[in-house]
């Protein structure tokens, strides 16, 4: 049971990834390999400031998101000047980047030792104070985020906004002559999507009780790419059906019974041909509504 | 003591290993027309080919060297036939073929991590004695002196493939512009599968002296292919000879960032170039 | 009488040495149909493309209704003063339905406002009359990638109609560049172009077409401006300028 609850609260946290993933890269067309950036970013930040500054956990994920809104907002700008695939290219330069910040500034992020002892998120009103610490009552918090981030991403679909975004991705140049400053869209739904995953990265750091620059690489990235184009693209559904899938696929392997150091690698031979055959017979991803 | 003189050393070493894997990347690049990140994991696969041919079945060095580039040529001429070419064939977009690559490189590396445990291995211990030479108050090894050959070599070698010979001139036509080429009655397909095994072979190289220099791990290809894009991109990308210039520069400024700060940054040294680049200067030095 | 409503002057724009516009200085009438006519390469799509700022300009400037000048021209604020156009080589919002390809052009351009847009019934109705009216309605719910060719013509046009400059004011776009809206379209869906753009003469309207067939310009054209190697070469009304010689001469020596 205890196990059951720990791989459900690691579904939401790779739920509010993929949503937040799918936003740029399925209704912007934005293709991006740095969101485990700023899935690190929420985490270090949070956990930083609850360990060191004794912060409430909710303040602090609040911290985090402004620190991932801020320098997401510096990244899609110089993104923005890239074309075509060398958005890709220069996506992964800013993981490479943020991900170096993690491992080498020491004094702030201890580097590769880690922050461990973060604490589990706690509600205080007056005398009433209550600590998510058992995992039960985790899952119960993130569900409710995955809820609200869920929601938010169905709203943004809907909206005008959302048909904008996926026009931009059609054919950002026409769009603009029918009044649109893409620049703005662009950089709204990147900053938005950092902002998701920074979310995230607090609620991992505070579930794990411990980070370290290891999760945060480029691999992670890629992970999460294949999160969303597995589930499919421009479908919010498509996203939690990809992060239950992949979440779920090393529980599979392990339970099929390949040894551990094996099974890691299995999963990644199933990424790597997933991702080519989706290429091959289905770019729309499972339920996506967009092909690449 | 003077550092300057080893930093000049180590950068003209790391930077004819980018040399070899740029040249290897812009062959694709500029005839199939996409980065093609499954590229990377070419190096993998001819360096462990060595270790297994060399090392646990005891062939000779040449002979398992010859089969190790085979091996990678192959494996990327059968990535192209199976993969490249259906999408490309249904003019599938730059980003599908970037993805499909990713997927190729995952699996890849994966695989040999299965096959060969993800454990760092050198193929040092094929060759007798690693001779120290000093130069000009750097210190080079053997190995290290023939990776500077190697660059020499294989230059000459793609120049006067290109140039020299009508496989070049097919190539050529292809990167000016496929519909032409196709049209002068050009095989493409044919002549692109052929790119693509050559490029492998030169993956597999470099792969196989990285293994002799330091050594290899399975998921070595992406951070070198990533170097070599970035080397691309500085010298102008699909430009086989601005490659080269880029190459150096990139492990020149390297090297010479690391000088007082942690080694940990150079990979974000790397791609500060590159953006830089991107930003400033995106059609590179060289633009074709 | 007559009023200028869209003017350049001396605009310049030059392409890896070849000059595509050189130093050209045209005025379009409102209410007026004007064509644009020219042998291949004669500068009349870079034209457009300059004037909607989807190409930057080298030199030169546009005057909008007497008063506003530019010197560059921002794509994205085009819309605003009252211009748009269709393409020649049809741009549709491939993966998005026949419906969001109108709505698109009818809804908040701002970030924040179209995040909280409130005006949706309104929207669909006028979505709903200009799809009507083209016979497309019924394909709303298709992907604009799935239309026939014809059908995507017809829907680019039907996206030129829906435009409104802002959708606060509601005012729909009052200046209209068609770049070859006729090609390969079918005799009866040429004849809902042809009423359609009479239609938008009659509501007074300013259009400025890019076309070949000299009978439909003869048919639709109020003006007709004739360009030849980016310069122009002559401008008045149909028959006389197609009477001309070096108007001629430009054509067959093409």
């Amino acid at each position: 049971m205890e196990y059951l609850t720990h791989l459900a609260v690691l579904v939401g946290i790779y739920s509010i990834l993929a949503l937040s993933l799918n936003l740029v890269l399925g209704y912007a067309g934005i293709i991006s390999v740095t969101h485990a950036a700023f899935f690190g970013l929420g985490a270090y930040t949070s956990a930083i400031l609850t360990t060191v500054y004794d912060l409430n956990f909710f303040l602090a994920a609040l911290c985090g998101v402004l620190v991932a809104a801020i320098i997401s907002l510096f990244v899609g700008t110089v993104l923005s000047k890239f074309r075509g695939d060398f958005v890709a290219l220069g996506s992964v330069g800013f993981n490479v980047i943020v991900w170096s910040v993690f491992l080498n500034v020491q004094e702030l992020t201890r580097g590769p030792l880690g922050i461990p002892g973060i604490g589990r998120p706690n509600l205080e009103f007056g005398i009433w104070n209550y600590e998510f610490s058992s995992n039960v009552s985790f899952l119960v918090l993130s569900v409710i985020f995955v809820a609200l981030v869920y929601f938010l991403c169905q709203f943004i679909e809907k909206s005008s906004f959302g048909r904008a975004l996926k026009a931009i991705r059609e054919d950002e140049e026409a769009l603009q002559v029918f009044g649109y400053r893409t620049l703005h869209y662009k950089l709204a739904v990147f900053v938005i999507g950092a902002g998701l995953a920074s979310i995230a990265g607090a609620l991992f750091a505070s579930y794990i009780t411990f980070i370290d620059p290891s999760t945060f690489t480029i691999n992670e990235s890629i992970f999460l790419l294949s999160v969303v184009i597995l589930g499919g693209l421009a479908s919010n559904r498509g996203a939690l059906i990809g992060a239950l899938a992949l979440v779920l696929l090393p529980e599979f392997l392990r339970f099929v019974g390949f040894p551990s150091d094996i099974a890691a690698q299995m999963r990644q031979v199933v990424y790597g041909v997933m991702l080519i055959v989706l290429m091959l017979y289905r770019p729309q991803g499972l339920v996506g509504e967009y092909k690449l | 003591m003077d550092i300057v003189p080893q930093l000049i050393a180590n950068s003209l070493i790391a930077g004819s290993i980018y040399a070899i894997l740029t040249l290897g990347f812009n062959l694709t690049y500029s005839t199939a027309k996409f980065i093609d990140i499954g590229f990377g994991v070419e190096t993998a696969i001819g360096g462990y080919s060595v270790f297994y041919l060399c090392k646990t079945l005891g062939l000779p060095l040449y002979f398992g060297i010859f089969l190790g580039l085979f091996c990678s040529g192959l494996v990327s001429f059968l990535a192209y036939r199976f993969i490249y070419k259906p999408l490309r064939a249904r003019k599938a977009s730059g980003t599908v073929l970037l993805i499909a690559s990713l997927g190729v490189l995952t699996a890849l590396q994966a695989l040999v991590a299965i096959l060969f445990t993800s454990q760092f291995q050198t193929l040092s211990g094929l060759i007798q004695a690693n001779r120290v030479f000093e130069l000009l108050g750097g210190t080079f090894t053997a190995v290290q002196l023939s990776i500077f050959c190697t660059v020499l070599i294989l230059s000459v070698l793609l120049a006067f493939l290109l140039k020299g010979t009508l496989f070049g001139k097919a190539i050529t036509a292809i990167s000016d512009d496929e519909e032409v080429a196709k049209i002068v009655g050009i095989n493409t397909e044919r002549v692109m599968g052929e790119v693509f095994f050559i490029s492998g072979m030169i993956g597999g190289l470099a792969g196989i002296l990285i293994g002799f220099d330091t050594g290899i791990e399975p998921i070595m290809g992406l951070s070198w292919l990533l170097a070599a894009v970035v080397a691309a991109i500085v010298g102008g990308i699909g430009n086989l000879y601005g490659g080269l210039v880029g190459a150096y520069l990139l492990a020149f400024a390297e090297n010479f960032g690391i000088w007082k700060i942690s080694g940990e940054w150079k990979m974000a040294i790397a791609f500060g170039l590159l953006i830089i680049f991107l930003v400033w200067r995106p059609r590179g030095l060289f633009p074709r | 009488m007559t009023s200028t409503i869209l003017q350049t002057k001396h605009l310049f724009k030059h392409f890896d040495g070849v000059k595509a516009v050189d130093h050209l200085s045209v005025s379009f009438e409102k209410g007026k149909i004007t064509s644009i006519i020219g042998p291949n390469g004669s500068g009349k799509s870079t034209l457009i493309n300059l004037l909607t700022g989807l190409v930057p300009l080298d030199a030169g400037e546009v005057i909008i209704a007497h008063s506003l000048h530019f010197t560059r021209v921002k794509s994205h604020e085009v819309a605003g003063f009252g211009l748009t156009r269709t393409f020649q080589d049809v741009r549709l919002f491939e993966q998005l339905s026949v419906l969001d390809n109108i709505l698109v052009v009818l809804t908040e351009r701002g970030v924040f406002a179209s995040l909280f847009e409130t005006h949706g019934t309104l929207h669909l109705a006028q979505a709903e009359e200009v799809l009507k009216k083209m016979g497309l309605w019924e394909k709303r719910h298709s992907l604009a990638i799935n239309l026939s060719y014809g059908q995507r013509k017809l829907l680019e046009i039907a996206r030129v109609l829906a435009m409104t400059r802002s959708a606060r004011t509601g005012r729909a776009a009052d200046i209209i560049f068609f770049d070859e809206p006729f090609a390969g379209l079918f005799p009866e869906m040429r004849k809902v172009v042809v009423s359609v753009m009479k239609e938008l003469r009659a509501e007074g309207r300013t259009q400025i077409l890019v076309e070949h067939n000299m009978e439909l310009i003869r048919e639709l054209s109020d003006e007709v401006v004739v360009l030849d190697a980016g310069e122009l070469l002559a401008q008045g009304v149909p028959n006389e300028v197609l009477a001309k010689r070096e108007v001629i001469e430009a054509y067959l020596g093409e």
